[in-house]
């Protein structure tokens, strides 16, 4: 009993630390944001003062309030429109064997090699040439389009783990086949379902250069919260303290989310690879 | 400004001349049914944030010229410097075409026949610095319209020079070194020298400029010439000595000018821009510092390295009554001078120069800016440009003559 | 009606392969075909010109160097991402008090945005006030603050090294969520069975844990090689690949060249593309993972 007692308080001193180590940088971005301008590159850990300003200057009229939305609308977008996409995809490539299949897989596998900063070239030039009404439809479907292959994949080995036999019971029971994949297949796999939507969401919250490349036509209050953010690198010198701020303000939201979904993204992440 | 300035002139097919004149003739009017025209202005962003953001103050240009004339609105895309280049390139392409743009200047678009020369939408281009003309000129007309510059001087911590027991400003690189070795004394860094990617081939050129080199002489490329080798080989020995910041090739200015700011560098090369970067760092009093011509080899330099965004007006839309018009008015010196003071740049056109000649910020600045050197303006420029940036550096602490020379390879070697 | 039913998987698949093809593919026809063309400085396009953006990459001199450590790059950050992934992982799966909030902070570096990480990072080792350099100052192990030894990132033998461990940084949290994940999924009487064996300790993971988490760590290590070999932020704001070239991977070399030269650009995306393709059938071939789609 006394051992694994110790041993408990070992573990847990050990993740501890390693949960600090994670954690240090980013508590220094919060002090950084927090000196004032003429105790920026003092050599200590904390500023003689602390100031706020900061971060409360970010709210000013003309602030990242606005980005903030535009950027909550390309988020939301994208991940909408790649689960609307990902799910028939995800599963009808789990439920059935057709001709093509494997192909298709890795066509959708080879698109999560292709990274967008290679091809922001191409990119600007196919949405200019759409017209689309604003950036953030184009940054919309560019997000979706990038995350596709994370979401089908991830929901075709969820659909996979779930028994085909409890849609055919649905079926006798009446159930059409559309019917029983909402009302049945779809519930079951809400976890992986879930953590496609996450997984898209924070990858197009972050996402920087294709925003910047296709958003900079737009006023700048109609531009997503990072390429706002990258404003405060300007060409003579870096506003390091609303740089960090406006960090600050991007990451907290994401931590948020993630938190409350932690226990699934456990769940979910290579849901049905292991049986 | 943008990272550059300039304008880059394409050599190449005439035909050009003959183009502009035809579509001249035929240009001008042509806007919507009820006789009201709107202007399309694209504008590179120079502000730090959506405070002091060039929106801004174009805007407060257009609504004044908006009262005077109700027929003309102007609409204006500000989009920031690092993506200016692009982001218009796009629209050409597109053949959405801005009437006029601000910030670099193209001479393909003019080898395209899509630009009015100066004199087709200005009343008095001669008031424009004529030192910046070449680069604006294609063909022997002149397109790219200065519009703002900067140029460099020396600036120095004239508390740390008097804690260092320094009494005269450097002059010379003998005066560079000592001072620099003095303040180092103090555990501060002596000179700041940016050779990393950001900012490179400017603080090289105004070491070749000490030297009597340059990037070319009579339009042809001298990088690997000796002047230039003997100014890297100095630069080396003074990083090896400990008088610069370590590593001087991997540094760039942004972080050298905030230290500068923060009172921990004791000289640095600088435009006015540092300016309101020390006023906000708050640690250096307007007395603690100032700003002289640049070092040389061998005494200060009557010239220096000058910089200019350029205006240029876009044909296909056919505004060029409007554009003139507009043009006329914003040139103004009360907007040039405006400009000038928000962004700390300096101006474009003689008489503003003049009315900013008595100004203590500033005139240290404008002695030397009409006759600054300017960056090369051939095709071949670009690509350099970003070697130059990226290798220079490695001639500090590498052998001077193998790195110049192999960028003069690429330069000659080039398209 | 035969006819139809072979529509059907169209119906299915049809919007995400519409997606796929204009975001995805598209640009990446545009991509090909710009490395067979001469684009000038500023983008305009003067018409093909065979291989030449092919020869003069080829004979940069930089280009076998930064290829070269394009792969120490991405087999040195996977392979530590890995194997401190496994570590964290079975530490983090076991059951203590406040579990729960010691993998949230698990998860902040992979919720904040690789380029905000990768800036604070260059601020913390900036040579006269970074805390990174500050702390290393008081154990010792930087004489003195603002010289050479205390600017890590310039100099490239040191400077890649801290570049490695930030990549590794921003790419533990999904990993280790991944290779949890995998752990969870063990059912608990696959141990019991073992340890009526008589199995313990390194063995039973050795010859129970390791096997069974395979999936998990072919798809981690996977995704893992992509992100890595594309990972754009980390060197760009650290270094941007100078001195020189002397930390830049093929990404980095890629913008760079896109700055002058489009067409060259254009040519080196497509090397880069070749090679992840490469490093990624060779795994994937080794580790014969169709069997996993076709399970």
């Amino acid at each position: 009993m006394r051992t694994s007692r110790a041993r408990t308080v070992a573990l847990a001193a050990g993740a501890y630390l390693v949960a600090i180590v994670f954690l240090l940088p980013y508590v220094e971005m919060v002090i950084t944001a927090g000196r004032t301008k003429s105790e920026l590159l003092d050599a200590n850990y904390f500023p003689k003062h602390f100031t706020f300003s900061n971060f409360t200057s970010l709210w000013s009229a003309d602030g990242l309030g606005g980005n903030i939305w535009v950027s909550l609308r390309v988020a939301g977008g994208a991940t909408l429109l790649a689960l609307l996409v990902a799910i028939p995809a995800g599963y009808y490539t789990a439920r059935h064997r057709f001709r093509g299949r494997t192909a298709f897989l890795l066509v959708v596998l080879a698109t999560q090699m292709f990274q967008p900063a290679a091809m922001l070239v191409g990119l600007q030039r196919e949405f200019v040439n759409f017209n689309l009404p604003s950036a953030t439809v184009s940054l919309i479907i560019v997000n979706a389009g990038f995350n596709l292959a994370f979401a089908i994949w991830i929901l075709n080995a969820f659909f996979s783990s779930i028994p085909v036999e409890l849609e055919e019971a649905a079926q006798v029971d009446g159930l059409s086949r559309i019917g029983a994949l909402v009302r049945i297949t779809l519930p079951l796999a809400a976890p992986g379902i879930v953590t496609a939507l996450i997984f898209t969401f924070i990858t197009a919250w972050n996402e920087f250069l294709v925003a910047l490349t296709l958003s900079l036509g737009s006023p700048p209050g109609d531009r997503p919260l990072t390429v706002a953010i990258d404003g405060y690198v300007g060409q003579y010198s870096t506003d390091w303290g609303h740089l960090f701020a406006g960090g600050l303000v991007a990451t907290v939201p994401v931590i948020i989310l993630f938190a409350l979904i932690e226990r699934r993204v456990v769940t979910g992440l290579t849901a049905g690879a292991v049986k | 400004m943008k990272k550059k300035l300039t304008g880059r002139v394409a050599g190449g097919v005439a035909l050009v001349a003959a183009t502009t004149l035809a579509l001249t003739a035929c240009g001008g009017g042509g806007s919507s049914g009820d006789g009201s025209t709107t202007l399309k202005l694209v504008v590179a962003d120079y502000g730090t944030g959506p405070d002091n953001a060039s929106s801004k103050y174009w805007q407060g240009i257009a609504d004044a010229f908006h009262a005077e004339h109700a027929d003309i609105t102007v609409k204006i895309t500000s989009i920031p410097w690092t993506q200016f280049d692009q982001q218009v390139q796009t629209m050409i392409q597109n053949k959405q075409y801005p009437d006029i743009t601000e910030g670099d200047y193209f001479s393909n678009y003019a080898e395209d026949g899509l630009l009015y020369t100066a004199s087709d939408v200005l009343s008095n281009p001669g008031n424009l610095l004529p030192a910046f003309k070449d680069q604006g000129t294609f063909e022997g007309q002149q397109y790219g319209l200065p519009f703002t510059t900067s140029s460099r001087t020396l600036f120095y911590n004239k508390k740390l020079f008097t804690q260092a027991g320094i009494t005269s400003a450097p002059k010379t690189w003998a005066d560079v070194q000592a001072d620099a070795e003095k303040v180092k004394g103090l555990g501060q860094t002596g000179f700041g020298l940016p050779l990393g990617a950001e900012e490179a081939q400017a603080e090289s050129l105004l070491w070749m400029l000490g030297a009597g080199g340059g990037y070319q002489a009579d339009g042809k490329y001298t990088i690997d010439s000796a002047a230039n080798v003997e100014a890297f080989t100095f630069l080396k020995g003074l990083v090896a000595a400990g008088d610069t910041e370590p590593n001087p090739g991997t540094v760039n200015r942004t972080d050298l000018w905030q230290k500068f700011a923060q009172g921990q560098v004791g000289m640095i090369n600088g435009s006015p821009a540092l300016i309101p970067i020390i006023q906000e760092a708050g640690v250096l009093q307007d007395s603690d510092w100032t700003s002289v011509p640049i070092a040389g080899k061998s005494g200060p330099l009557a010239t220096t390295l000058g910089v200019c965004d350029n205006v240029a007006a876009f044909k296909p839309n056919g505004h060029q009554t409007q554009i003139k018009q507009f043009l006329d008015f914003a040139y103004q010196d009360k907007y040039q001078l405006q400009f000038d003071k928000e962004y700390k740049l300096l101006p474009a056109t003689s008489t503003a120069t003049a009315a900013l000649a008595s100004d203590p910020v500033f005139a240290p600045f404008l002695t030397a800016l009409p006759k600054s050197i300017q960056y090369p303006s051939d095709t071949s420029w670009a690509n350099l440009k970003t070697k130059i940036q990226q290798t220079i550096g490695t001639a500090v602490t590498g052998d001077p003559a193998s790195v110049l020379g192999d960028l003069q390879k690429s330069a000659t070697a080039g398209s | 009606m035969a006819a139809l039913r072979r529509l059907t998987p169209l119906a299915w698949l049809g919007p995400a392969l519409v997606l796929i093809g204009v975001v995805v593919l598209w640009p990446v026809v545009v991509m090909v075909q710009s490395s067979f063309q001469h684009i000038g400085g500023e983008g305009f396009v003067a018409g093909y010109n065979g291989t030449d953006n092919y020869d003069r990459l080829f004979h940069e001199p930089d280009f076998a160097a930064v290829l070269l450590r394009t792969l120490v790059w991405v087999v040195v950050v996977v392979a530590v991402t890995m194997l401190l992934s496994l570590g964290l992982a079975q530490l983090f799966h076991q059951r203590f008090p406040g579990r729960r909030v010691a993998r949230w902070a698990l998860i902040v570096p992979w919720a904040a945005s690789v380029m905000m990480t990768a800036l604070i990072f260059r601020w913390a080792l900036d040579p006269s006030s970074g805390v990174i350099n500050l702390f290393l100052h008081q154990i010792g192990v930087v004489d003195k603050l603002g010289s050479n030894q205390a600017h890590w990132l310039g100099d490239p033998h040191r400077a890649l090294p801290w570049m490695m461990a930030v990549a590794v940084f921003v790419s533990l949290p999904f990993t280790t969520y991944a290779i949890l994940s995998g752990l969870q999924g063990i059912p608990e009487d696959v141990y019991e069975a073992a340890s009526l064996d008589g199995a313990a300790g390194l063995r039973t993971y050795r010859d129970i844990t390791l096997p069974l988490l395979r999936p998990a760590i072919v798809v981690a290590t996977l995704i893992n090689v992509i992100n890595v070999f594309n990972s754009f932020p980390i060197i760009w704001e650290m270094t941007r690949g100078g001195p020189g070239y002397q930390t830049s991977t093929s990404t980095i070399y890629m913008v760079d060249l896109k700055q002058g030269n489009v067409g060259e650009a254009a040519a080196m995306s497509v090397i880069n593309f070749a090679l992840v393709i490469v490093i990624v059938v060779v795994y994937l071939s080794t580790t014969r993972w169709k069997e996993q789609v076709d399970r």
